[in-house]
C-alpha cells in the first residue's frame, strides 16, 4: 500500500496482547534441568555439563566485577553483561523454557528495577541540594575483610547492572525465544498436527 | 537552584521506570505519567523564571569541575524551551490518555506509557546538555525512544516508515559523533563553553568545514532542504500522538542543536550564507510539496520542513533581532505544529482517514473540528493576530535591519512561502470543510455516536482545544515572550555569560 493511505488508529476491539509471553509463570528452576530442549540442534551433554557448572562461576564473577569496578576494570555495565551471558549459556543450552525458568523476575521488571535503582541514586542528592549523581563513601573495617570503602556510587551501578541484565534478556526473549516459539508453531501447523492456536505467540514481552 | 537542572532528566526516568513496573495496573500508570510531567512543567516554569534576566544556570553532576565532568546548562533559550516541551508533551500526554480510556487506539499504553517519558527526558537533557557529548546521548535517548514508539500499533506502513526513519536517523548519528571525534582531535575537550574558547584559535578553514558538519548532523534531523525526505515519509504514518510529538518537538530540538553550536561554537559568519541559500530553499520546496499532497497529515508534514527554513533563516541573520524572531518562531512553531496533528488525529477519529479525496463537509460533521483547524491554521500562514504572523514579522524585520540582497532573497521567499501555505491550508478547507459530507462519513460519526467511546473522544477534544489555547496564549504574550526572546538572543550571540556560568563560576 502507498505511505500516504494511512491508517486509522481508531477501531476499539478489546486489549491487545497483555498476557506474558509463555513460560514465564512457569515454577522457577534453579539448575538446568536434567530434561531440556536447546534452542539450536541436537542436545549435547557437553554443553549441558559444562553450563550447569560455569553458570554459578559466571554469576560469582559479574558479582565482582561490579563491586571492584570503582577503581579498576569492571563496574555495572561490564558486570551486567557477563551475568547476562549466565543466561544466554541457560538459554542456549536449555531451550527457551529453562530460560523463563531460571529468572528470578521478568526481563522488564528487571529493568524497571534497575532504572529505579541508578535513577533514584542520581537524583537522591538533589533532595539535599547537592549536584546529581554525587556520591558519599562509608569507610569501615570488617574482621575478615579488612578496611572496606564503600560508596553509594555503588547501588547506582548495580542499577546499571540491573538494566544491562534485563535488557540483555529482553532482547533474548524477543529476538530468541519468542521467534522460536513461533517457528515451532508455524512448524506445527504446517505439519497439521493441530489449528493454529490463535495467541500464544502474541504479547507484549520486550 | 541547580537542582532543578536535573529534574526535567531525572524525574521523567524514574517515572519511566515507575511505569515500567506498573504496566498491569493502567490507572496507576496513567497518573505516574501525568504526575511526571506535571513536575517537569513545574521545575521548567521555575527555570525561565531563573535565567528571565539573562542568568545562565549551570551544575556539574557528581561535582567534577567542568571540562571534565558532565555538565548542564540553562540558557534563558534552553530553558524557554524546556517549558514549552514539558507543557506540549502533557497536553499529548492527556490526550492520549482520553484515547486510551475510550479505547479509541490500537496502541499499547503499556508500553507507550514509560517510552513517552524516556523520550521526554531524551529532549530535555538535549536542551540542557553542557558538552558535544551529552547531547549526543540526549539526542539517542530520544531517538532510540521515538524508533519504538513510531511502530506503536504496527501496519505495514508503520514498519516501512520506521525503517526509513530509522536509517536515516542513525547515518545523522553516525556523523554526529564523528563530528565530536574531529571536534576533541581539534581541542581535546567535549565541553562547549570550553570548546567555544579553544576554537578561536583553529584556523578559519577547518572552522568551517566543522560547522558544515555539524550543521549537515542536525540538518538531517531537523529535516532542512535536500536532507527533508525521510520527514514527510514517515511522521504522518504514525499514531496521531506520536506524529504530534515528533512533528512539534523532534526537529525543533535539532534547530535548537543547530542555533546552539552554531552561535557558541563556531565563529558565525563561517557558513551564514550557505545558511540563507539552504533556508530559501527549504521554505520554497518544503511547501511546494505541501500543494501536492492528498493526505491532510502529509500536507502538515512538508508545511513543517517548509517552516524549517524560517528559523534557519533567522539564524543565518546572526543579530540579535534575528535570534530573538528564531526564538519567538520555535515557540510558535511547536504548539502550531502539535495543535494541528492533534486536529488530525481528531480528523481520523470521526472520518477513519485523512485523505482529501474522501473528506467533506467536516464543519458539519464537527463544528468544534472546523474551528480548532481554522486557528492554528492561519497562524501557520502567519494571519495576524496570531502568534504565526508575530514570529514571521520579527523575522523579516530582523532580516530588513540586516540588510544585503541574499537576505532580500531570503524574505521575498519567507513572503511567498507564508502565500503558499495559506493556500495549502485554503486547499485544505476547501475540500475537507466545505460542502455536504459524504455517506460514509455520516455513518462513521453515527458509529462512533453508538459506541461507548464519546467520554474519551470528549477529553480529546478537549485537550485539542488546550492546545489551541495554548497558541492563542502564545500570541497574547507576545510582549513578554519577546522580551524574553531578546534576552535570550542577546545571551547566544555572546556567549560570555553561557562561557562564565560553566567554566568560571565553578562552584557546583
Amino acid at each position: 500500500m502507498p505511505v500516504n493511505g494511512s491508517r486509522p488508529d481508531t477501531p476499539a476491539d478489546g486489549p491487545t496482547g497483555t498476557g506474558p509471553p509463555e513460560g514465564w509463570e512457569a515454577p522457577r528452576e534453579r539448575w538446568l534441568s536434567t530434561v531440556v530442549r536447546p534452542a539450536f540442534g541436537p542436545r549435547s551433554v557437553l554443553l549441558e555439563v559444562v553450563a550447569r557448572l560455569l553458570i554459578p562461576a559466571i554469576l560469582t564473577f559479574s558479582v565482582f566485577l561490579l563491586v571492584s569496578g570503582h577503581d579498576r576494570p569492571g563496574g555495572g555495565f561490564a558486570g551486567g553483561l557477563v551475568a547476562s551471558m549466565a543466561y544466554v549459556l541457560r538459554y542456549v543450552a536449555g531451550g527457551r523454557h529453562e530460560l523463563a525458568a531460571g529468572l528470578p523476575l521478568r526481563p522488564n521488571t528487571l529493568l524497571a528495577v534497575g532504572m529505579l535503582l541508578a535513577c533514584g541514586t542520581a537524583g537522591a542528592p538533589l533532595l539535599v541540594g547537592a549536584p546529581v549523581l554525587d556520591a558519599v563513601q562509608y569507610k569501615f573495617t570488617l574482621p575478615v575483610f579488612g578496611e572496606v570503602k564503600l560508596l553509594s556510587a555503588l547501588i547506582f551501578e548495580t542499577g546499571v547492572f540491573l538494566i544491562v541484565v534485563g535488557l540483555v534478556l529482553s532482547v533474548v526473549a524477543a529476538l530468541g525465544a519468542r521467534m522460536e516459539a513461533e517457528e515451532q508453531e508455524a512448524r506445527e501447523e504446517r505439519a497439521g498436527r493441530r489449528p493454529r492456536g490463535g495467541a500464544t505467540a502474541g504479547g507484549g514481552g520486550a | 537552584m541547580n537542582v532543578l537542572l536535573a529534574v526535567p532528566l531525572v524525574v521523567p526516568l524514574i517515572g519511566a521506570a515507575v511505569t515500567l513496573l506498573l504496566r498491569a495496573a493502567p490507572r496507576a500508570q496513567r497518573i505516574t505519567s501525568t504526575l511526571t510531567l506535571a513536575g517537569v512543567v513545574a521545575a521548567a516554569a521555575l527555570l525561565v523564571a531563573r535565567t528571565a534576566d539573562g542568568d545562565v544556570v549551570a551544575s556539574q553532576a557528581g561535582g567534577w569541575a567542568a571540562p571534565l565532568g558532565i555538565t548542564l546548562v540553562a540558557d534563558p533559550l534552553a530553558a524557554l524551551l524546556v517549558l514549552v516541551s514539558s507543557v506540549v508533551l502533557l497536553i499529548v500526554l492527556l490526550y492520549a490518555i482520553g484515547q486510551d480510556v475510550g479505547g479509541l487506539s490500537r496502541a499499547m499504553p503499556q508500553v507507550f506509557h514509560p517510552i513517552y517519558l524516556v523520550l521526554t527526558a531524551g529532549v530535555c537533557l538535549s536542551f540542557i546538555a553542557g558538552d558535544l557529548f551529552n547531547l549526543f546521548v540526549g539526542f539517542e535517548i530520544m531517538l532510540t525512544a521515538s524508533y519504538t514508539l513510531i511502530t506503536q500499533a504496527p501496519t505495514r506502513a508503520r514498519v516501512r516508515a520506521s525503517m526509513i526513519y530509522t536509517v536515516v536517523s542513525l547515518t545523522s548519528s553516525i556523523l554526529f559523533l564523528t563530528g565530536i571525534a574531529l571536534v576533541y582531535a581539534l581541542t581535546g575537550t567535549v565541553n562547549m563553553a570550553d570548546i567555544a574558547e579553544k576554537l578561536g584559535a583553529a584556523p578559519p578553514e577547518l572552522r568551517a568545514v566543522l560547522a558544515l558538519l555539524f550543521f549537515v548532523v542536525f540538518g538531517i534531523k531537523a529535516a532542512i532542504v535536500p536532507m527533508h525526505f525521510w520527514l514527510p515519509d514517515s511522521y504522518p504514518v504514525a499514531i496521531t500522538r506520536i506524529s504530534a510529538i515528533f512533528a512539534a518537538l523532534l526537529t525543533k530540538v535539532a534547530v535548537y542543536a543547530i542555533i546552539r553550536t552554531q552561535t557558541l561554537l563556531f565563529a558565525r559568519d563561517d557558513i551564514s550564507a550557505v545558511m540563507l541559500w539552504v533556508a530559501i530553499a527549504t521554505m520554497v520546496v518544503g511547501i511546494l510539496g505541501a500543494l501536492v499532497q492528498d493526505d491532510v497529515n502529509r500536507v502538515m508534514s512538508f508545511a513543517l520542513v517548509s517552516h524549517i527554513g524560517f528559523m534557519i533563516f533567522g539564524l543565518a541573520l546572526n543579530t540579535v533581532a534575528g535570534l530573538a524572531g528564531v526564538v519567538v518562531y520555535l515557540v510558535h512553531h511547536i504548539v502550531v505544529q502539535a495543535t494541528l496533528f492533534l486536529v488530525n488525529g481528531l480528523m481520523r477519529q470521526y472520518v477513519g482517514h485523512t485523505s482529501l479525496r474522501a473528506i467533506r463537509g467536516l464543519t458539519t460533521v464537527s463544528p468544534a473540528l472546523a474551528l480548532f483547524f481554522f486557528l492554528p491554521a492561519l497562524s501557520l500562514a502567519g494571519l495576524p493576530p496570531m502568534s504565526g504572523f508575530i514570529a514571521k514579522v520579527a523575522l523579516f524585520e530582523a532580516g530588513l535591519a540586516a540588510g544585503g540582497w541574499l537576505v532580500y532573497t531570503g524574505i521575498a521567499a519567507g513572503v511567498l512561502t507564508s502565500l503558499l501555505t495559506m493556500m495549502a491550508i485554503f486547499r485544505i478547507w476547501t475540500r475537507a470543510f466545505w460542502g455536504t459530507p459524504l455517506p460514509d462519513m455520516v455513518e462513521a460519526k453515527a458509529q462512533l455516536r453508538r459506541g461507548a467511546n464519546l467520554g474519551g473522544l470528549r477529553f480529546m477534544t478537549a485537550m485539542t482545544g488546550v492546545m489551541v489555547g495554548l497558541g492563542l496564549v502564545v500570541a497574547a504574550a507576545a510582549g513578554p515572550l519577546a522580551e524574553f526572546s531578546f534576552v535570550a538572543a542577546r545571551d547566544l550571540l555572546d556567549g560570555g555569560a553561557y562561557v562564565q556560568a560553566v567554566l568560571g563560576g565553578g562552584a557546583p
